[in-house]
């Protein structure tokens, strides 16, 4: 049967319900392309048979072919918007520079979308008055405290806070500091929120 | 917060803002409360309050202004500071779920705004509008680059107005009542039941359908909750 | 909240597909049972002998329902479309003594999206279908509804084993609301935590290191 291809492309996909960004998959999609060259060639050489013949008869299968090609084009287009709300989801939760294994996953047209998105997101913040904007990929949660404790997950060398005080993030040290300063790199697993 | 938010004007010497509808700080951040509850809940992309979200922008840079004048390790400080946090997270998340819709049914909003006549008020900020431009954009270059411009001739366009789901006008949404209104039509659930009316009291609580209310929210005689 | 960043395309509402809905899509590969009113020529390698040249007209053939959707005529027979028979009145009686009983996942999973899809084809049972799927939804709501409010903590797989798709979103959700509130019940709920893509993909990382 056509568009088996496209359907296994789907659930690749669906397989990562979380929003992880599975490889690009760019040999399926020039299978399912070269599916839809061969559908079209044939349907334009009966559609060609048809008008000059009359054979009306081949217009059910010419329709056959079509219904095929539009279900091939909306499993692509499908694949691709979701792998970008996928990657949407990443600016958010890793911030605008993406670790190497991860853009490993992206095809160029991809990272490219992802610049995008990405200048489009600072220029509207930027755009939020004052002089620097305002950051609205951060304070995802309500404050609750000025100040938290965090343990570090992994060595992360020299942070500086607020008062210009530097201090040194080594792995399993354990601090205290501004909440604000700390919401990023909790969210990438670098710092531990540490409740008691 | 309303207190330490009004302090926090004394802090500043009780200078008035120079908008010329004049609110107290407590007032508007009442404002951007119902506006913030509001947008959360909605299922649709609501008019846009930019005037708001610059008075309050202008408020929290006044209110970082002041802290830099108070002495260190005052107890009010750190009041203060807890207050921009919580200033701040409620503009963010208000701006969040804005742009969240503006992503999420992008080809409908900029329609929209296209179908708008001149004078009506834009649903979207003029920032908010140059976003879902480019939005637009960038997604369309993307499909066209990496596969449909790879497909055959008739199959090279996607109609994005049709493939991207519009809001869902009927999901329900609970409200509280900040206005009385008589007569509001409730339409039908199911088929053996008719159409009726219900009379909103002041101050109660309902489960409704967005659809039916959504005026309601526009004019704000009702509050999402 | 929006802690979760990201957020699906989801499935269009009773007879609507959402074009890029990757449920909607798998839904849509759902078979139906068919039959050609008419003939395809060149088409006959699709069928199961294939040793002829064309579909014939009036051979049975099983069909995903976006190639039933794309062909179907009202007017015109080029197919028509049999009910599968969890739809029929033979199962119909069945869901309509004790809906609770029955595995909708091994009769669906797609039971309530198939069931409403159906209705784009024209049959005399149609309004008997449409009203059995709503009664089995409202007889078994209460359950999930309650099933996902009290199981926490605990491996919820036999719960959802015999729920369909949409039972398993509406289960889920109530999940996540109870979740929420026991975190926040525990003053837990404005602790900040790594991004679930992130760590995610360390344990997937983890996994192919071991693998």
């Amino acid at each position: 049967m056509f568009c088996e291809k496209a359907v296994e492309l789907v659930r690749e996909l669906q397989r990562m319900s979380d929003g992880q960004l599975p490889a690009f998959n760019e040999d399926g999609i020039r299978q399912i392309l070269e599916e839809m060259k061969a559908l079209y060639e044939q349907n334009q050489s009966d559609v060609n048979e048809a008008k000059t013949e009359g054979k009306t008869e081949l217009i059910p299968t010419i329709k056959f072919r079509h219904s095929c090609l539009l279900r091939n084009q909306r499993c692509i287009a499908a694949y691709l918007y979701d792998r970008l709300l996928r990657i949407r989801a990443l600016r958010w939760e890793y911030g605008s520079v993406l670790p190497t294994a991860i853009r490993f996953h992206m095809c160029a047209e991809e990272l490219e979308w992802f610049n995008q998105y990405k200048k489009s997101l600072a220029t509207y913040m930027r755009s939020l008055g004052g002089e620097e904007g305002l950051d609205i990929t951060q304070d995802m949660k309500p404050p609750k405290s000025l100040y938290i404790e965090v343990r570090c997950l992994k060595d992360h060398g020299e942070f500086e806070i607020d008062d210009g005080t530097v201090i040194l993030l080594k792995k399993n040290s354990q601090h205290f500091l501004p909440r604000w300063k700390c919401e990023q790199l909790i969210r990438q697993g670098v710092l531990e929120h540490v409740i008691s | 917060m309303a207190d330490a938010l009004s302090e926090a004007s004394d802090l500043s010497g009780g200078e008035e803002s120079q908008e010329e509808d004049v609110l107290t700080p407590a007032e508007l951040i009442a404002r951007l409360e119902e506006a913030w509850l509001n947008e959360k809940f909605s299922p649709e992309l609501l008019e846009n309050k930019s005037e708001l979200v610059e008075c309050v922008m202008e408020q929290l840079t006044h209110m970082e202004e002041n802290l830099q004048r108070v002495r260190k390790g005052d107890l009010k400080a750190s009041i203060h500071r807890m207050e921009i946090d919580r200033i701040r997270f409620v503009l963010s998340s208000y701006l969040r779920s804005r742009l969240q819709k503006i992503e999420k049914f992008f080809p409908h909003v900029l329609e929209k705004e296209k179908s708008r006549a001149d004078g009506d008020p834009s649903f979207l900020s003029p920032e908010e509008f140059a976003f879902a431009k480019e939005y637009l954009a960038n997604t369309e270059v993307y499909l066209k680059a990496v596969a449909l411009k790879h497909m055959p001739p008739n199959l090279q366009s996607i109609d994005m107005l049709k493939a991207v789901p519009q809001p869902c006008l009927d999901s329900f949404v609970f409200l509280r009542v900040k206005e009385r209104q008589d007569n509001i039509l409730v339409e039908p659930e199911t088929d053996d039941q008719r159409e009726y009316v219900v009379d909103l009291e002041e101050g109660s609580q309902h489960l409704m359908r967005y659809r039916t209310i959504a005026p309601l929210v526009a004019s704000g005689a009702v509050q999402l909750i | 909240m929006d802690t979760q960043s990201y957020m699906p395309v989801p499935p269009g509402v009773g007879m609507e597909e959402n074009y890029f809905s990757l449920d909607d899509i798998l839904l849509s590969h759902e078979r139906l049972p068919c039959r050609s009113d008419t003939a395809f020529p060149k088409l006959g390698f699709l069928e199961k002998s294939g040793e002829t040249h064309d579909i014939p007209e009036g051979t049975k053939l099983e069909m995903p329902l976006w190639l039933a959707k794309g062909l179907y005529e009202r007017k015109r027979h080029v197919i028509s479309v049999d009910l599968p028979k969890v739809y029929r009145e033979g199962w119909r009686t069945v869901f309509g003594a004790d809906a609770n009983v029955v595995d909708l996942h091994k009769m669906g999973p797609y039971y309530y999206g198939l069931g409403s899809q159906m209705l784009h084809f024209e049959n005399a049972e149609n309004t008997e279908i449409a009203q059995s799927i709503l009664q089995t939804f409202i007889g078994r709501f209460r359950r999930t509804m309650d099933s996902s409010q009290n199981a926490y903590n605990e491996d919820t797989s036999l719960l959802l084993e015999r729920l369909d798709c949409l039972e398993r979103a509406l289960f889920r959700s109530g999940q996540n609301g109870l979740n929420a509130f026991q975190l926040w019940e525990r003053g837990r709920a404005s602790q900040l935590t790594a991004s679930s893509l992130v760590t995610n993909y360390r344990k997937r990382k983890i996994t192919e290191l071991q693998s």
